[in-house]
C-alpha cells in the first residue's frame, strides 16, 4: 500500500498509545438474552431523547434509556412473531416528531414501530434478502436508506411507507451491502460499502422531484413511480477485503474492513465525469484484533470521537478531528471477552455503549481526568 | 380422430349452425369428466366389473389340458364301467386308509365332450400362474384324479361341478367301487419349470401312463363341499390294477402373451364406402358416428380398445361398452351394430331428456356459476379487500373483461364469496366475488361477451380446459401476493388484473438518465452531438421503432416532433441532417420520406425566423 504513494501523501498512522485525555470506567452490565446483539444506537434525531438507545438482537427490538448513576432502564422491548433476526436498527421521526426505531434483519423487511404509541407503524417489503444497516437522513428524519444483502441499497419514506429510490444495477455493488450513510450536509449524496471491497458513492440529485413526491403521494404505496439508479457517483477501491462500515466525516469518508483498521481517505468526485475520481488516502486509525466482518464503530453527535470495539471484547476511542490521529482510550475490561459488533457514543461523547456477541450490553462513562 | 363426413356441403352460416348443433355433444364432457374424476377412487358397480374383466384378461394362467385316447372309454364301457372322471383336486385328510379330496371341478371324459373328429378325449383345467402354483404344488397336496366307478352309467352331459349333484348318479349314498389313478401335481409342476418350451410361453406336453387302481369311493357334493373320499383296501393285494391308460398332459401359459395392437389383421374386403384410407382395424376399435344438425350430418370418431368416446373409460368388450353407454350416458341414444369388419355405434341427440334441463334462452348453463352453502361462512375480510373497496365499482363496470366466471370449486373456498348459506345462480360478473359493496351487480348477465368458441374439444383434449383457462387464471391472480418485477413492492389487486402489461415496467425517467449517462462517457462526441443521439434514442424507446421499415415513418415523426426545437439549434439540426442521410446511406430511408423531413424543418425554420402573429 505504502508504495502507491506520492511523497507527501502517505497516510498517517495513528499511535495505538491512549492519550487519557478522557478516561472511562464501567459503570453498567446488561445481559440482553443468550442471542448476540447486533446494533445499539443512540437518538441523535430527537434532542429530548438524547439518552434513549435502542439494540436489536434475535427476533427483538428493545429501548433503553441511560439514567444518572449508570443506571440503564428499559423502556420497551418489541418482539417479532416470525423467525427474524435483526441486524440493525436505526431512530427516525415522523412528521410531527413522534420518533420511530426502525429495525431490519434476516427476513429483509423493515419494520417501522412508532415508539410514541408502542405499535408497528409500517413495513416495508421489498428488498429481496436481509437488511445489513439502515440509518437515517438527519436532515430529513423521515427519510431512511437500507443497505441490504440482495446488494441494494434503497431509500425509504417511513411516513409515507414509500420506496423512493433504489441504488443497484449494472453499476451497483456486486455482492452484498454492509453499510450506507447519508451526507451530514449534502442531502442528495449517500455513500455504501460492502463485500466486494468497494464503497460507493451515489447521488439522487436527479431524481431529488421523486424524494419530494414521496411526502405528499395520497395513492397506493406500491403505485409510485420507483426510481433506479444504476450508477454511481464514484466507486473506490481501497480496501482489499469486506468493508463492513463507512461514515462521512464531512466530505471524507471513514470506512473500515477487516484488516484491523479505519481508514480516513477523501473521495474527489467529478461530477461531470461520473466514474472518474481519485481517492486521497489521509489517516489511518489502528484497531488490533479487528479482523470479523461486522463489527461497526460509532460516533458522536460533532464527529469529535470514534468508538470501535473488537473481537477480544477491547473498545478503542479515536479522536477524529486531530492528525496525527490520537487514540483517546482503550476500554478493557476483564469479563468483556466477546466480539463487540457496535458501540454508541452518547451525544458528547461521555457515555459509551458496546453490545456484544454474548448479548451482553457494557456502559461506559467518562470520569473526569487529572 | 374425428373425421368430417365430407358429402354435405355447406354455406358458411349453415355450417355455423352444424357446429353449434355439433358442439352439443361438447357440453356434457365437462360432466363426465367431472363424474369420472369422482369414480377413479369409488368406480360404479358396471366400471369395476369392467376393470376386473380387463385385468382378468391380463392375468397369467396356465391352462392344461388332459386327454386320453377315446378307445379308453371304449374299453371301459366293455367292463361295465363308467367313463372316466377327471378332478383336479386338494387331499384333505389322509388317516389310515381313508383319503379325503376336495374338488371344485370335475370333468367326464366323454367321447361326446371331445371335438369332433379327434382321437383324443379333453379336459381342461385352468391353474395359476406358474409362480402362484409352486407354493401349493409343492406342498403335495394338489392331485389329479382319474376315476371310473363300478356300474354306474354317468349320463352325458354331467356337470360335476355342480353344487348339488343328483344323488341317483351314484346308486349307494355309501359310495361304490371304483378305480381310481392320481397324477400328483407336484410331478407335474417340476416338469413344467424345468421345460424349455413352458418357460418361453410355449405349449409343454407330457405324457404319463396312470395306474387305475381298485378301491371304494364315495363322491359327496354338498353345497360347495365337494368331496370325494377314497378308500384303500387294507389288503394290497387285493388291489386289482385295471389298467394302465395313457394321460397326455399339456399346459400353456396364456394371458400373458403382448397383445399385439395388431391381432386380428384384416387386409381385405375394407369397405371403402366408409373409410377412405386403410385403417388397421385392431381388436378394440370402435366406430362412434355422431349425428347432428338434425340428423343430417355425420362425424366419426374411432376409439380404441373398446373405450367410450365420453369418459374415456375402458370397457372390456363391446358388450361391456355397450351396457357402459346405455347406462352412464343417457343423454344419447346408441344404435349398436357389429360386422365382420367393424363394430359401430351410432349416436344421437335424445332431444326430449334435453329439454327437460330447461334454460334460458341465449344463457349457457356452462356459464354459470351455481353455488350453496350448508352453513353460514364466516366473513373473512382480507385486508385489501377493504382497501380496494372503492375500486369494485370500476371492476363492475368492466364486464368486458373475458374472464367473468368464477370456477366452480373455487366458489366454495373463495374468501369472498361468504354470502351465507344461500343457493344462487349467479350472473356471469367478475363483481361477484368482490360484491360486498354492490350486491345488485350479482344478477347481472354478460354472458353474450363469451363467444362460444366451443369447438370440439373432445376431439383433442377432452377437456374444454381452453375455454376456462381465463376464469380459472382470474381466481389464480386472486389468491396470492404479487409483487411487481422491479421493485418488489407489493401490487395491489386491481394493477394485477388490470389489462396493463406489467412484465418488463421500463422507466422512462430512468432509461433517459441511463441513456444520458452512457452517452456522457464517449469522449470523442461533441455535446450537441450527444444530444442529437438522446433525443433519438428516448424516441425510438418511447416510440417502440423496432423494425427497419418503421425507420421512415420514425424520421418523421421525429422531424414534426422536435423540429421547432432543432431548428434553433444549428448544430442540432445539422445533426439531424447528417443521422438521416446515413439512414439513406444503409437504404432504410427513402429519398421522399427525406424530401418531406426537411421541407418541414424548412417550414419551421422560416416561421421561427418570422413568426406569425
Amino acid at each position: 500500500m505504502s508504495g502507491k504513494f506520492t511523497i507527501g501523501s502517505e497516510p498517517v498512522m495513528g499511535l495505538p498509545t491512549p492519550s487519557k485525555k478522557r478516561d472511562y470506567r464501567v459503570t453498567n452490565r446488561l445481559q440482553e438474552g443468550k442471542r448476540p446483539l447486533y446494533a445499539v444506537v443512540f437518538n441523535f434525531i430527537d434532542s429530548r431523547h438524547f439518552n434513549v438507545f435502542a439494540t436489536v438482537g434475535g427476533n427483538r427490538v428493545t429501548v433503553y434509556q441511560c439514567l444518572e448513576g449508570g443506571v440503564i432502564a428499559v423502556l420497551q422491548s418489541y418482539v417479532d412473531e416470525d423467525d427474524e433476526s435483526f441486524y440493525t436498527v436505526t431512530w427516525a421521526c415522523s412528521i410531527d416528531g413522534m420518533p420511530f426505531v426502525v429495525a431490519g434483519g434476516l427476513n429483509g423487511i423493515l419494520r417501522v414501530i412508532d415508539a410514541g404509541s408502542e405499535k408497528i407503524h409500517k413495513s416495508f417489503v421489498g428488498h429481496g434478502d436481509s437488511i445489513n444497516e439502515i440509518r437515517t437522513q438527519p436532515l430529513k428524519p423521515s427519510l431512511v436508506v437500507s443497505a441490504s444483502k440482495d446488494e441494494s441499497v434503497r431509500i425509504w419514506n417511513v411516513h409515507t411507507g414509500i420506496c423512493i429510490l433504489i441504488f443497484s444495477g449494472a453499476g451497483g455493488h456486486r455482492n452484498e451491502v454492509l453499510s450506507v450513510d447519508f451526507h451530514p450536509s449534502d442531502i442528495y449524496r449517500i455513500a455504501s460499502c460492502g463485500m466486494d471491497n468497494t464503497v460507493k458513492i451515489w447521488s439522487m440529485k436527479e431524481f431529488w422531484t421523486y424524494v419530494e413526491k414521496s411526502f405528499t403521494w395520497t395513492d397506493l404505496p406500491s403505485k409510485f413511480p420507483t426510481k433506479y439508479v444504476q450508477f454511481p457517483v464514484f466507486t473506490a477501491s481501497i480496501h482489499s477485503n469486506y468493508v463492513d462500515c463507512n461514515r462521512w466525516l464531512g466530505d471524507f469518508i471513514l470506512s473500515k474492513s477487516v484488516d484491523n483498521e479505519i481508514v480516513l481517505w477523501e473521495p474527489k468526485v467529478k461530477d461531470q465525469s461520473p466514474g472518474e475520481g481519485s481517492v486521497d488516502i489521509l489517516q489511518k486509525y489502528p484497531v488490533p484484533d479487528c479482523d470479523i466482518w461486522f463489527i461497526k464503530f460509532s460516533c458522536d453527535f460533532h464527529y469529535n470521537a470514534a468508538a470501535i470495539g473488537n473481537r477480544e471484547g477491547k473498545i478503542f476511542v479515536w479522536e477524529l478531528q486531530s492528525s496525527p490521529p490520537v487514540l483517546i482510550a482503550r476500554l478493557t475490561h476483564a469479563q468483556s471477552k466477546s466480539p463487540i459488533r457496535q458501540t454508541a457514543m452518547s451525544f458528547d461523547g461521555s457515555t459509551i455503549l458496546s453490545c456484544c456477541e454474548d448479548g451482553t450490553i457494557w456502559r461506559w462513562d467518562a470520569v473526569a481526568t487529572s | 380422430m374425428c373425421r368430417q363426413d365430407s358429402r354435405v356441403r355447406l354455406s358458411a352460416e349453415e355450417e355455423m349452425e352444424a357446429e353449434e348443433s355439433l358442439s352439443i355433444y361438447c357440453k356434457p364432457v365437462e360432466l363426465y369428466n367431472i363424474l369420472q374424476r369422482r369414480a377413479i377412487r369409488n368406480p360404479s358397480f358396471l366400471q369395476r366389473c369392467l376393470r376386473y374383466k380387463i385385468q382378468a384378461k391380463h392375468k397369467r394362467r396356465i391352462q392344461m389340458t388332459i386327454s386320453l385316447s377315446a378307445t379308453v372309454n371304449e374299453v371301459l364301457k366293455s367292463q361295465n364301467l363308467s367313463p372316466i372322471c377327471i378332478f383336479l383336486a386338494r387331499l384333505v385328510s389322509n388317516v389310515e386308509y381313508l383319503a379325503v379330496y376336495r374338488f371344485s371341478r370335475g370333468c367326464v371324459l366323454d367321447s361326446s365332450a371331445g371335438v369332433e373328429g379327434s382321437t383324443q378325449i379333453q379336459a381342461h383345467f385352468i391353474l395359476p400362474e406358474i409362480n402362484k402354483l409352486a407354493p401349493e404344488a409343492k406342498s403335495g397336496s394338489l392331485a389329479i384324479l382319474l376315476v371310473s366307478w363300478v356300474g354306474v352309467e354317468i349320463p352325458l352331459g354331467t356337470n360335476l361341478s355342480k353344487g348339488s349333484l343328483d344323488p341317483n348318479l351314484l346308486p349307494s349314498a355309501g359310495g361304490g367301487y371304483c378305480f381310481w389313478g392320481k397324477i400328483p401335481l407336484e410331478s407335474l409342476y417340476m416338469s413344467w419349470e424345468n421345460s424349455p418350451n413352458f418357460s418361453l410361453g410355449q405349449r409343454a406336453e407330457i405324457m404319463t401312463t396312470v395306474n387305475m387302481n381298485s378301491c371304494f369311493s364315495k363322491l359327496s357334493c354338498l353345497n360347495e363341499d365337494k368331496c370325494i373320499s377314497v378308500q384303500l383296501p387294507c389288503n394290497p393285494e387285493t388291489v386289482t390294477t385295471l389298467q394302465q391308460v395313457q394321460v397326455t398332459i399339456s399346459a400353456e401359459e396364456m394371458g400373458a402373451k403382448e397383445k399385439s395392437p395388431y391381432n386380428s389383421y384384416i387386409c381385405s374386403d375394407i369397405p371403402s364406402s366408409s373409410l377412405s384410407h386403410i385403417i388397421r382395424l385392431r381388436a378394440g376399435n370402435v366406430i362412434f358416428n355422431y349425428r347432428y344438425y338434425n340428423n343430417k350430418l355425420q362425424r366419426t370418431e374411432v376409439t380404441e380398445d373398446f373405450s367410450c368416446p365420453f369418459c374415456l373409460v375402458k370397457c372390456a368388450s363391446f358388450k361391456g361398452l355397450r351396457c357402459h353407454l346405455s347406462s352412464s350416458h343417457d343423454l344419447f341414444n346408441f344404435e349398436f351394430w357389429v360386422t365382420e369388419e367393424y363394430q359401430a355405434v351410432n349416436v344421437s341427440v335424445k332431444t326430449d331428456t334435453w329439454r327437460s334441463e330447461a334454460v334460458a334462452d341465449g344463457v349457457d348453463p356452462k356459464q354459470q356459476t351455481f353455488s350453496f352453502c350448508s352453513k353460514p361462512l364466516r366473513r373473512r375480510r382480507p385486508k385489501n379487500l377493504v382497501q380496494n373497496a372503492k375500486h369494485v365499482h370500476p371492476l363492475v363496470l368492466e364486464s368486458e373483461l373475458p374472464s367473468g366466471v368464477c370456477e366452480l370449486q373455487d366458489k366454495a373456498d373463495d374468501a369472498h364469496s361468504s354470502k351465507g348459506d344461500k343457493a344462487y345462480f349467479s350472473g356471469v360478473s367478475s363483481a361477484t366475488p368482490q360484491s360486498y359493496a354492490d350486491p345488485d351487480c350479482v344478477q347481472s348477465i354478460s354472458g353474450s361477451n363469451l363467444a362460444p368458441s366451443t369447438m370440439l374439444a373432445f376431439a383433442k383434449t377432452r377437456k374444454l380446459s381452453i375455454e376456462r383457462s381465463d376464469p380459472r387464471n382470474c381466481a389464480l391472480l386472486r389468491k396470492r401476493q404479487f409483487f411487481h418485477s422491479h421493485r418488489a413492492q407489493p401490487m395491489a389487486l386491481e394493477q394485477v388484473l388490470s389489462e396493463r402489461d406489467s412484465e418488463d415496467e421500463v422507466d422512462d425517467d430512468v432509461a433517459d438518465f441511463e441513456d444520458r449517462r452512457m452517452l456522457d462517457d464517449f469522449v470523442d462526441v461533441t455535446k450537441d452531438e450527444k444530444l442529437m443521439m438522446h433525443m433519438w434514442n428516448s424516441f425510438v424507446r418511447k416510440q417502440r421503432v423496432l423494425a427497419d421499415g418503421h425507420i421512415p415513418w420514425a424520421c418523421e415523426a421525429f422531424s414534426r416532433l422536435h423540429g421547432p426545437d432543432l431548428v434553433h439549434n444549428s448544430a442540432l439540426i445539422k445533426c439531424w441532417r447528417l443521422f438521416m442521410i446515413k439512414l439513406w446511406n444503409h437504404g432504410l430511408l427513402d429519398a421522399r420520406t427525406m424530401n418531406n423531413c426537411n421541407v418541414f424543418l424548412e417550414q419551421c425554420q422560416s416561421q421561427d425566423l418570422c413568426p406569425k402573429s
